[in-house]
């Protein structure tokens, strides 16, 4: 635990020196570097039942049947609760799954834990929701591409293995408040720890006499 | 502590440097250095095209002529620096492996156990596997 609280300040201490050599007058958002490594590794226990596939089918049987909305959070929202995570703020453009350049340092923040050895070893869901503003269909369709766009950019650009990442589209069926549907609060990218991409390994072996 | 301390002088001293040439950036850098230099031209020419496909690369050399030449150089640059990086983030437990067996027998891999111990045993450690942990952005 000491180690993992001293990596996290080593990070965050990086990203606060980086932070003016990049320029970026909007780096230091919430969503910090520390805070993406120190969400994405609580992982105490996992749900194996919680699938990608899984979360599509609820939020596309939610659509379906039009499920009232209601003041209180949804089941997908508080089985997700459940699981070690973080939420970050990706800005798209309008309507669309464009990324904008001034998320691509967030993108790269997270791509900098998920290579690093303490979450080498972990896969992830990258879950996109919206708000309740435009028809549910259509937020469900825009939410799954946008969370695509952003496994493809952790992929190609960032190098993170594909088969460490899933990505799922909620829409608005996974309110982050849902006494303000409309709140842009709602508006969230989450990525979710799921689960080991292979057992952790047999210890070093001890040098031969 | 102590060597938390040397650790906070490195990377003021990097920090003053500007980037060192040998180490590379995270990732966070090579996102941010492509947004600051290239992200005004991708907005202006490229606003329908993401990052991942090889999309917003091609746009902007079909608009070469009004891209400024920093965006080329910096995302060059970038491009390079993540390349050095996941190879090194892939070639050192290799290169490591004697130090390894050397300095951590008996450690349960994962959770960065592995890395924690060489860092622990910084003084007996090749130049070669720090080298390659520093590019990796693991030793700082």
């Amino acid at each position: 635990m000491t180690r993992i609280t001293r990596f996290v300040g080593g990070l965050a201490l990086a990203a606060a020196l980086a932070a003016p050599l990049a320029g970026t007058a909007t780096a230091q958002t919430p969503d910090s570097d520390a805070q993406i490594m120190q969400g994405l590794s609580q992982a105490t226990m996992f749900d194996p039942s919680l699938t990608a596939q899984v979360l599509r089918q609820m939020a596309q049987d939610a659509v379906t049947q039009n499920l009232p909305l209601t003041l209180d959070k949804s089941e997908i929202a508080k089985r997700l609760d459940k699981l070690a995570q973080i939420t970050v703020q990706i800005q798209f453009a309008l309507g669309s799954d464009i990324i904008r350049p001034e998320s691509y340092r967030t993108l790269g923040s997270i791509a900098d834990a998920m290579h690093h050895p303490i979450l080498a070893n972990y896969k992830f869901i990258v879950v996109g929701n919206t708000d309740t503003t435009g028809t549910r269909a259509f937020n469900l369709k825009l939410s799954q591409e946008r969370a695509n766009a952003i496994v493809q950019a952790l992929v190609v650009v960032f190098g993170v293995s594909p088969d460490r990442l899933e990505a799922v589209g909620l829409g608005q069926e996974a309110l982050q408040v849902p006494s303000k549907p409309q709140d842009p609060i709602n508006r969230r990218v989450q990525i979710f720890t799921i689960g080991t991409v292979g057992p952790m390994g047999s210890p070093v072996p001890t040098s031969a006499p | 502590m102590k060597r938390f301390l040397v650790g906070l002088a490195a990377l003021l001293l990097a920090g003053m440097a500007g980037s060192a040439s040998a180490q590379t950036m995270s990732y966070a850098e090579a996102g941010a250095l492509i947004a600051k230099s290239c992200g005004p031209s991708i907005e202006k020419f490229c606003a329908k095209d993401n990052l991942g496909t090889g999309a917003v690369r091609n746009c902007l050399m079909a608009h070469q002529d009004q891209v400024p030449q920093q965006c080329f150089d910096d995302y060059a640059a970038a491009r390079a620096s993540i390349a050095k990086r996941i190879a090194a983030q892939g070639d050192a437990w290799n290169v490591c492996n004697a130090n390894i067996r050397q300095a951590c027998a008996g450690v349960q891999p994962g959770d960065a156990n592995i890395l924690t111990c060489l860092q622990d045993a910084s003084k007996v450690i090749r130049p070669a596997c720090k080298s390659i942990l520093v590019d990796a952005g693991w030793w700082q």
